[in-house]
């Protein structure tokens, strides 16, 4: 194997881990807070995608403006499908406490809900858009070049992902979001209200993917059927890195873009995410609570 | 009281025995083939969810993974019967076995995972089957033709080889097949295995602090599904001629089959008959009708039921009919108050 060639692999790698890192954040947050796991993570990105892309086509607003109208949008949705379809659960189990399966074939109804009513209003077809400014890339070196698009998605990721760690860290709210996945009783009884905690939680995971798709929309193709590939990607992203576990997210991605862009070498690339999928297993079997997850 | 129970008993066999005669008379009655093929694929549909049932219905773990086990049983009958020349009968067999064998492999290091922890790990093992075969031309000498998919090749009308003319012997034979697994079902939930079951389900813990052996338990209930799951996987790809990794193999029709059964109640015997009986004509008539203008309308219809069924019906449609049957809700380990 070259080492060129290699390396320039590991770089693709960790550009797209970024990007991973940053989607499955909000799916580790919900199921660290409210031990959900959210199956329809991969639709709410689609539509993180096309809120962009419809803004681009229509009124040519760019993407990285979009941001201000999709991070809303999605924290919208997403508080509005906790608040009236996950909560009743919460309210039906006895002490509060959510079968995890029920809740998981909720948002898989969910989902299908969103893709095919995605793919009724526009077609199975890929769509993506061209800005000038996609084209120009970083040179480093001679051989080695990054797409500023690229670059940028991958910056702003992380920067999201130490933008969230903080506030959940150094706020009110994200305190109260903390203690409330540590033990809901003892929040309740300290006057937090659970319950708006879960639905802000949501939005607050959903919200993310409408600045994520933002980002990838210059440089990625969107369609109603991408959804589940990504959210199954998320959830290996997660429990690599650890079950609620902000920076584990990161490292998660990481690690999972790494190994996809480096397979994607040696097989072909549809047959790279095997790959994922074996880490993901192994990490199940042996390490449970992930590379950088809490004893539960 | 004991009078009532009779009476209940009497009505329930009385339903059961015209059911039974609608269904086996179905076919004097529709002439046209497409009406047959839907017929068809619905029971196989009920099928399915009945052989995912025993396993997911009974223990509460959920598996995502049953449609790898469609897709060894499909895969393995037809290059079997394409490349050694078997009847299918004996390739079906021959494939449960494998499925059973997978099944087991896979789902004792599985078991030891709760939760969704179990459902994204069978959900993993299944995509990597199927990745793997949609990229995978030949292996071993063998053509599996990858994303493609196989035709199943046409040897003319020979019931030795599973191929009739017309519609009518599949009906028969899937019908017989839904039968079977419905008494397999019947016959588990009263025996010590369903018990056992049942309280595993209850509480894992509490059930092996009572000397259960979980594993031994979830496993044969595992092996028996993956069994049954094969055969239908082997009848899919005998009577459509063609399977492919998307359609056999998928997530799709992994969560399809939960849906159905969730849907209709799962760790009942009629509960996924009963789901499957709804859902299948639900989306094959949106399909037909409108199916031009909203390609996706029916899995539309299939989530908001879903979505409807978990906010109102959490042990599904089977539990109103039962209480209109007088009868107790699914599962007392649940600590349901019985009815006096």
């Amino acid at each position: 194997m070259d080492p060129i060639i290699l390396g320039i692999a590991v770089v693709n790698g960790i550009i797209l881990g970024g990007l991973y890192g940053a989607i499955a954040v909000g799916l580790s947050l919900i199921f660290g807070v409210m031990r959900v796991i959210n199956f329809a993570h991969g639709s709410f990105l689609m539509i993180g995608l096309f809120i962009p892309f419809w803004l681009w086509q229509l009124f040519k607003v760019d993407p990285y403006v979009s941001m201000i109208v999709a991070a809303p949008a999605l924290f919208g949705l997403g508080y509005l499908i906790q608040a009236t379809l996950i909560a009743p659960l919460y309210r039906r189990e006895r002490a509060m406490v959510l079968e995890p399966i029920s809740a998981l074939m909720l948002t898989a109804g969910v989902g299908l809900i969103i893709d095919n009513v995605t793919f009724m209003a526009f077609g199975p077809d890929f769509r993506g858009i061209t800005m000038g400014f996609a084209s120009k890339a970083l040179w480093i070196g001679e051989i080695l070049n990054i797409n500023y698009t690229r670059l940028i998605a991958f910056l702003a990721s992380v920067a999201i992902t130490v933008a969230l760690s903080l506030f959940l860290g150094r706020t009110d709210l994200g305190r109260a979001i903390r203690s409330t996945a540590q033990n809901r009783d003892a929040a309740s009884l300290c006057g937090i209200n659970v319950m708006r905690i879960y639905n802000v939680t949501f939005g607050l995971g959903c919200a993310v993917l409408g600045v994520v798709g933002c980002l990838m929309i210059p440089f990625y193709l969107v369609s109603p059927s991408i959804g589940l590939a990504f959210g199954v990607r998320s959830f290996i992203t997660v429990v690599l890195g650890g079950i609620g576990s902000i920076p584990g997210c990161i490292l998660g991605g990481l690690i999972l873009g790494v190994v996809e862009s480096v397979a994607a070498q040696f097989v072909t690339a549809t047959s790279a995410s095997i790959f994922s999928f074996v880490i993901f297993i192994l990490v199940l079997f042996f390490r449970p609570t992930g590379l950088m997850g809490m004893k539960a | 009281m004991a009078n009532q129970t009779a009476l209940r008993n009497q009505t329930a066999a009385v339903a059961a025995a015209v059911a039974l005669g609608i269904l086996l008379l179905l076919p004097l009655a529709v002439k046209d083939e497409y009406y047959l093929h839907v017929l068809i694929g619905i029971m196989f549909f009920a099928y399915m969810a009945s052989a995912w049932n025993i396993v997911c219905g009974y223990t509460g773990q959920l598996s995502l993974g049953h449609s790898a086990l469609c897709g060894i049983g499909g895969y393995i009958s037809t290059l079997l019967f394409i490349n050694a020349g078997i009847s299918p009968w004996i390739d079906m067999l021959i494939g449960g076995v494998c499925a059973t064998g997978v099944g087991g492999l896979v789902g004792w290091p599985c078991f030891r995972l709760r939760g969704p922890y179990f459902a994204l790990t069978t959900i993993a093992f299944a995509e990597i089957l199927r990745i793997w075969t949609e990229n995978t031309e030949e292996f071993l000498g063998i053509q599996l033709r990858g994303a493609q998919g196989i035709s199943v090749p046409l040897r003319g009308e020979r019931p030795w080889l599973l191929q009739f003319d017309g519609k009518v012997p599949y009906y028969y034979i899937i019908l017989c097949m839904l039968l079977g697994v419905m008494a397999v079902t019947w016959w588990m939930e009263r025996s010590r295995m369903g018990f056992c079951l049942k309280a595993i389900r209850g509480d894992q813990d509490a059930a092996e602090a009572l000397g259960i052996n979980s594993t031994r338990y979830l496993l044969s209930a595992m092996a028996l599904s993956s069994f049954l799951t094969a055969l239908g996987g082997s009848f899919y790809a005998q009577f459509f001629r063609y399977i492919n990794p998307e359609r056999n193999m998928g997530l799709d029709l992994s969560i399809e089959l939960a849906l159905m059964g969730i849907v209709g109640g799962q760790g009942t015997v009629l509960g996924p008959v009963l789901g499957a009986f709804l859902l299948t004509p639900a989306g094959e008539i949106t399909r037909a009708t409108l199916g031009g203008k909203f390609p996706g309308l029916h899995l539309v219809i299939y989530g908001l039921v879903l979505v409807l069924a978990m906010l109102f019906l959490p042990k599904g449609l089977i539990q109103p009919i039962r209480r209109l049957l007088g009868r107790r809700a699914a599962a007392p380990v649940e600590g349901e108050p019985t009815p006096a």
